[in-house]
């Protein structure tokens, strides 16, 4: 069977509808019924990704598919880029404004926090281009 | 098989639609120009009562009047009563109820300071072990826990598992006032007078059966028209005095702050508190708590209904006034505690606090909400959304498109029903 595709679209600096895209893919995880912790650590990685798109990137992209035994998760951006992905990929590396980290946001937690989370995860950045994170989860059988 | 919280009377329902926009879990459906409820998702939120326009949604149980019986007459008081009459002081509002013919009171804001006791208590046991994840949120909403039972089933451990304060009403309580006013234990009858439409359902289909030992549950607005008259004529009089033998634990200055929103968390020993009340926030934070965020707040008050329970459905005067009038009340007399800790710590020790049910027995009463779908029928629903305007306009009688495409995914609805889709075909 084809897997299921949806994509959605990540408005930099949209603090309002920041979260959107996880939480819609969120609802969808639960209704197919697939295990609480499964939906939990796609949620929490897609959140991340999507925060991370929020708040360094320019315009960005959320693409989800689901099929029967994975689930992957793509979010890209045409922001600032990574110059030194192992650097940002440490606890607590940070490069996100003051005014984020008073609304609580942008404890240098995202990358290592969807490394925890993913079963598999890859990054591809260009300094001045943009970034693409891709997440593999996969979903053991019943 | 639960019984349903609310009940649509078809001779007054005109199909307005508006129940069906308002409901938090699209429980609703217009079909033949009435309403009907789809049981097994509905949280008893009261949304629906509270925007009918023409009366015609129910409470499952609503008593109705109280009428003076012959037996011994206790009114179990939500401290949100006091806050309904501006400018009165709560004594004469007491007598006011003694005067329309109870005989006795009993009130809640006592077991509100021992149930927020306990809640400190656990907190800090918390802390060393770690037994129950953070954020804890509030049990005193039975809207919340439903909520978070049918829709939210593993954030069921966030729930303090202590027992809701009028759940600490035990049968104990019976037992001394028969014995004070020397009646037959069967003779006491206690009422529960409070704002909130989910209470109005007896313990039978509640998801906290450890609850009421309610003989019969009250409306606040049910028995305004009559308390009022009493307490104007009250008012009216010079001196006055509640006789102090009718009534267990007196209204003390805290208690018209319990019923707001954030009143049960002031005055808590934990720093790490927020409230936030009105579902459609409630449901933005439940999220966000499922997504794993607030994990370094350590307990957080939910309330269904905007500005707490001073908004409730069952409420008499608009929610706005009753909090300028109790916090008038909260100025005059400070807030202050009253129950000594030493003793609650021996009770609490032995369990006296504690809910007897089990979180996932809650997540039962609810079925298991609905039966997932399958990635077959999640493409159907996306394709079907393809399909129709996407307007969310509501003529089909599902309260949006998507809400619409999943009823014929599941076979509620067919995709004919669609007045959009119907008229390109033409």
């Amino acid at each position: 069977m084809s897997a299921l595709k949806k994509s959605f679209y990540i408005k930099g600096r949209d603090f309002t509808h920041a979260g959107k895209a996880s939480i819609t893919v969120q609802q969808m995880l639960k209704q197919l019924g697939i295990a609480t912790d499964i939906v939990r650590r796609a949620a929490v990685c897609g959140y991340e990704g999507e925060m991370n798109v929020v708040m360094h990137g320019g315009d960005g992209s959320f693409c989800i598919a689901i099929a029967s035994d994975w689930i992957l998760l793509e979010i890209s951006d045409n922001g600032p880029g990574i110059a030194d992905i192992g650097q940002a990929m440490e606890k607590g590396f940070s490069t996100a404004l003051d005014e984020y980290r008073e609304m609580g946001f942008g404890a240098g937690m995202g990358l290592s926090n969807i490394e925890r989370n993913a079963d598999y995860m890859e990054i591809e950045s260009t300094p001045g281009k943009g970034t693409r994170v891709e997440m593999l989860f996969q979903i053991p059988e019943a | 098989m639960p019984m349903a919280y609310v009940q649509f009377d078809a001779s007054f329902c005109t199909g307005c639609a508006k129940c069906v926009r308002a409901c938090p879990t699209k429980a609703i459906r217009i079909r033949g120009e009435r309403a009907v409820l789809i049981e097994h998702l509905c949280i008893g939120c009261g949304e629906c009562i509270r925007v009918c326009p023409e009366g015609a949604v129910i409470s499952a149980i609503s008593s109705g009047q109280f009428v003076k019986s012959e037996k011994f007459s206790v009114a179990i008081i939500s401290p949100i009563l006091y806050s309904q009459f501006p400018g009165v002081m709560p004594c004469d509002v007491l007598l006011g109820l003694n005067h329309i013919g109870f005989d006795h009171a009993i009130d809640l804001s006592y077991y509100l300071e021992m149930h927020q006791y306990a809640a400190e208590e656990f907190i800090v046991r918390n802390r060393e072990t770690g037994e129950n994840p953070w954020p804890l949120i509030s049990p005193i909403c039975p809207v919340i826990c439903r909520l978070i039972a049918l829709k939210y089933p593993d954030l069921l451990d966030h729930i303090l598992p202590l027992k809701r304060p009028v759940a600490l009403i035990g049968e104990g309580v019976r037992s001394q006032i028969a014995r004070e006013f020397v009646v037959a234990k069967e003779d006491v009858q206690l009422y529960h007078l409070t704002p909130c439409a989910s209470k109005m359902i007896s313990a039978g289909i509640d998801v906290f059966a450890d609850s009421p030992c309610m003989d019969a549950i009250l409306g606040i607005n049910d028995i305004y028209p009559q308390l009022s008259a009493a307490v104007e004529q009250i008012k009216n009089m010079e001196l006055c005095f509640y006789p102090c033998q009718r009534i267990t634990f007196l209204p003390n200055a805290r208690a018209p702050m319990w019923g707001m929103s954030g009143g049960e968390i002031a005055g808590m020993n934990v720093e790490r508190v927020l409230a936030v009340d009105g579902l459609q926030e409630v449901i933005q934070y439940i999220e966000k708590i499922d997504m794993g965020l607030f994990k370094d707040m350590e307990y957080i008050e939910l309330r269904a209904c905007s500005e707490g329970c001073l908004g409730g459905s069952f409420t008499a005067v608009d929610k706005y006034i009753a909090r300028s009038s109790a916090q008038k009340l909260i100025k005059m007399f400070g807030v202050g505690r009253r129950i000594q800790r030493g003793k609650l710590r021996r009770i609490y020790d032995q369990g006296w606090f504690h809910s007897s049910i089990e979180p996932e027995e809650m997540f039962k009463n609810f079925l298991g909400g609905e039966p997932p779908l399958t990635i077959g029928q999640m493409q159907q629903i996306e394709e079907i959304l393809e399909k129709v305007p996407g307007k969310d306009c509501g003529i089909c009688g599902a309260p949006d498109c998507r809400t619409f495409a999943e009823d014929v995914v599941r076979g509620r609805a067919e995709l004919r029903d669609c007045y959009w889709f119907q008229l390109d075909k033409n």
